[in-house]
């Protein structure tokens, strides 16, 4: 919508599948131009709506499971690197993510997500979240790494503008506008035993894995730990001796 | 003691390197010189005003999108407060472009503060560029399938070819067909070729030359450019041209169009373009017309290091090594030309010439009027693939670049600054004491002790005017000053007083130029 030389591609997800929408699968529709509306952006609202329109009419399951956040992520990076691979030799492009969802934190895919920012920071791939009902502390965590942009939207009513206003503008532009200041971000680690979100915790010193509650054998390098005793208090006694 | 070179007007110098130059004008430029109701008219088509929302800076843009669903004016703060404080400068800068092309215009808010308001025609065709909503655009109506169908690459080629047409007949090179008399007018026209002395035969400009070495967007909306100035000699609608051009460049490539509902001024408008090689059409009366890749996107031509992600630009070919030689895979003659302007030809061989670039060469191109930039973005623009396939920043040797640039500034020795000569001064002391005021003011450009000569600058030949009028009136009471720096006004009876005054203060040659103007009351003296 910028510039004539941007691209997009919107992908959907819930919890059993993540799908392109837009560019879809199979020959894009012929449009036309019918009201006077610029015939790209025509084609993509229709190819949105009709591919939209097939997932939630083919999706039936009432069972309610963790969104596929994650790994929808991590086929749009797969994406932009695709482009990157094809692009002509010399030409530098800036890709980013606009997350917009309204499920819940799901600490369950903590690894997944990690792996999936560390990526995109690698990538040069800014990641933005736009949080519609809950706050999402993991995301927001990827948008730091990624220098991207979280923003959990206080009235949905105004959704549009808080999409135009912070979310449009690319990242160059983005230092030059007034933006909502950023919060303290929560970095706190899930642990890889109960997948829950813990400030104070065990870390395997082998493998760095994080567990909630000790135990001697790591689950992920299963390296055997000693069971620790109670602190010995030996250090005051030798200096009276000296 | 000469003090040489204290003032310098840098504006003037560059005035006068620049003045032959080839002028690339962004269509920011181009609309701002065009009057209000032709915009007024341009606004009330949703293409347009997509193009123009495309082309403003990037913060424009940002306002432009957040006040398009408000419905009243937003208090002119509050914009402000949307900028960083350290980008002010780059507001205010914003906010003239937004005048400028009549996108927004100054409305009080009830409370009685300042506001800016989006032009109506402009949001309301914005939101249908956007959403739709609208009337189609003029060319959009449903045809039956093509059963003759042209592809991308079809349409590149004959592009290409086309366009290449128009260059290799500047060149004058004879290996294609020529083009009509109407393209030769418009190259006239835009100063690219101009006619022979000799034999009145078109022969190329220097800034035809600048002409070539642009990429290839550039050259396309330069050349339209100067098309659209003629369009109205020939009878088109400017508006309806425009408006045309701009629905073009935002077709789909590889798809048909109808030619169905268009006026006979488009119909022909549409042949030229179609010599250019911006649209494809099978015969004149085919009734369906494919845009290419020229007609696209046209307005993006000053973004520049922004290339398209397709395949657009033809394959580069220059191989530029840090010795100075220029390896270029081509056996065009146009290339071969380009490539000459401002390298020494070596060797010639079927698919690849040779060059060297030496002092000389670049300098008999700076002559010529092309500028370091030039020859260096031609350079980048077409350097080969396996230069870039490297990962580092400078596909080009930046030795040579600095050297070309060097080459350039060698030639920028001198600079030019206006000013006014004094001399004959009766006395040193006159000298001196004028001398010291001009150095205080910063105005002395040169001065000469033995020669009792010197040069200031324009300003300070005003003030200094400014400065003896009020000596005068210190002196003789009955002078008044006006405040005007070459008139003062005297009692009648004080008539001779002031021209004692004058011959005393102002040097000799001050004076001869001094005029009086008589009045009734108040006698004038004007100088």
């Amino acid at each position: 919508m910028q510039k004539a030389q941007n691209k997009l591609a919107i992908m959907a997800c819930h919890s059993k599948i993540s799908k392109f929408v837009y560019p879809g699968p199979g020959k894009p529709l012929d449009i036309r131009q019918v009201d006077g509306q610029y015939e790209v952006f025509t084609l993509v609202e229709k190819t949105v709506k009709q591919n939209l329109m097939k997932i939630l009419t083919t999706e039936t399951s009432t069972v309610y499971t963790e969104s596929l956040l994650a790994g929808t992520i991590a086929m749009a990076l797969c994406y932009i690197a695709r482009i990157l691979r094809t692009k002509t030799p010399g030409l530098k492009i800036n890709s980013r993510i606009l997350t917009v969802t309204g499920s819940g934190d799901s600490a369950s895919q903590y690894m997944n997500y990690m792996n999936v920012f560390f990526t995109a920071q690698k990538q040069n791939v800014v990641i933005d979240v736009c949080a519609l009902d809950q706050h999402l502390s993991l995301l927001q965590q990827g948008c730091d790494i990624t220098n991207g942009l979280y923003l959990r939207i206080p009235q949905i009513q105004g959704l549009l503008q808080y999409l135009l206003w912070v979310f449009l503008p690319e990242p160059p532009v983005r230092q030059k506008l007034v933006l909502p200041p950023p919060v303290k971000v929560d970095y706190r680690a899930a642990c890889f035993c109960h997948r829950e979100l813990i400030d104070v915790g065990y870390v395997c010193s082998v493998c760095l894995s994080i567990f909630c509650k000790f135990s001697p054998i790591c689950t992920t390098c299963h390296t055997v730990f000693k069971i620790p005793g109670p602190l010995t208090v030996k250090s005051k006694k030798k200096k009276i001796k000296l | 003691m000469a003090d040489n070179g204290i003032g310098t007007s840098h504006q003037a110098n560059t005035a006068l390197i620049q003045a032959s130059n080839l002028e690339c004008k962004n269509l920011y430029d181009y609309l701002r010189t065009r009057p209000s109701t032709l915009l007024d008219r341009l606004y009330n088509h949703p293409a347009i005003c997509l193009a123009v929302y495309r082309e403003l800076p990037e913060i424009a843009r940002q306002y432009v999108i957040r006040i398009l669903f408000v419905e009243q004016p937003v208090p002119q703060a509050v914009v402000a407060s949307w900028c960083h404080q350290s980008y002010s400068k780059e507001h205010t800068h914003v906010c003239q472009v937004l005048s400028d092309l009549f996108v927004w215009h100054e409305a009080p808010i009830p409370g009685g503060l300042p506001g800016w308001i989006l032009n109506s025609t402009f949001k309301r065709n914005l939101k249908t560029a956007l959403l739709g909503g609208g009337k189609p655009w003029s060319m959009s109506s449903a045809l039956e399938a093509d059963n003759k169908a042209r592809d991308v690459s079809f349409l590149d080629g004959y592009s290409a070819e086309r366009w290449e047409c128009v260059l290799h007949y500047m060149v004058g090179s004879q290996q294609q067909e020529g083009i009509s008399a109407d393209a030769v007018r418009i190259l006239l026209h835009a100063g690219l070729m101009k006619r022979d002395e000799d034999d009145g035969s078109p022969v190329i400009t220097r800034q035809g030359f600048q002409f070539l070495l642009l990429d290839r967007q550039a050259q396309v909306w330069h050349f339209l450019l100067q098309y659209l100035d003629t369009v109205e000699q020939r009878g088109l609608d400017l508006g309806e041209c425009l408006t045309f051009l701009f629905q073009l460049s935002f077709s789909t490539l590889g798809k048909d169009y109808s030619t169905e509902g268009m006026s006979q001024g488009l119909l022909i408008f549409l042949q030229h373009l179609r010599e250019f090689g911006l649209v494809y059409q099978r015969k004149r009366k085919a009734g369906r017309f494919y845009p290419t890749r020229l007609a696209l996107n046209i307005t993006c031509s000053q973004n520049k290091g922004v290339p398209v992600l397709e395949e657009d630009a033809p394959k580069g070919y220059i191989i530029v090594e840090t010795n100075y030689r220029v390896y270029a895979y081509t056996d065009s003659n146009l290339q071969v030309a380009l490539l000459g302007l401002f390298t020494e030809l070596l060797y010639r061989f079927p698919n690849v010439v040779v060059g060297i670039i030496t002092r000389e060469s670049v300098r008999q191109a700076l002559r010529g009027g092309i500028t370091s930039e030039q020859i260096i973005g031609y350079l980048k623009q077409h350097i080969h693939s396996q230069m870039l396939s490297g990962d580092n920043k400078n596909a080009l040797p930046p030795t040579v670049l600095d050297q070309i640039k060097l080459w350039e500034l060698e030639r920028n020795r001198l600079i030019y600054s206006e000013g006014v000569l004094y001399s004959q001064f009766l006395s040193q002391a006159d000298f001196n004491a004028l001398k010291q005021y001009a150095q205080q003011t910063g105005c002395l450009i040169w001065s000469n002790k033995e020669k009792r000569t010197m040069v200031v600058n324009k300003t300070g030949h005003d003030d200094r005017k400014k400065l003896e009028i009020e000596e005068c009136v210190k002196i003789y009471p009955n002078i008044y000053n006006r405040n005007l720096p070459n008139e003062i006004w005297c009692d009648d009876a004080d008539h001779e007083h002031c021209i004692e005054a004058f011959q005393r203060f102002c040097p000799r040659h001050f004076i001869i130029d001094m005029m009086f103007v008589k009045s009734t009351t108040w006698p004038v003296c004007q100088f």
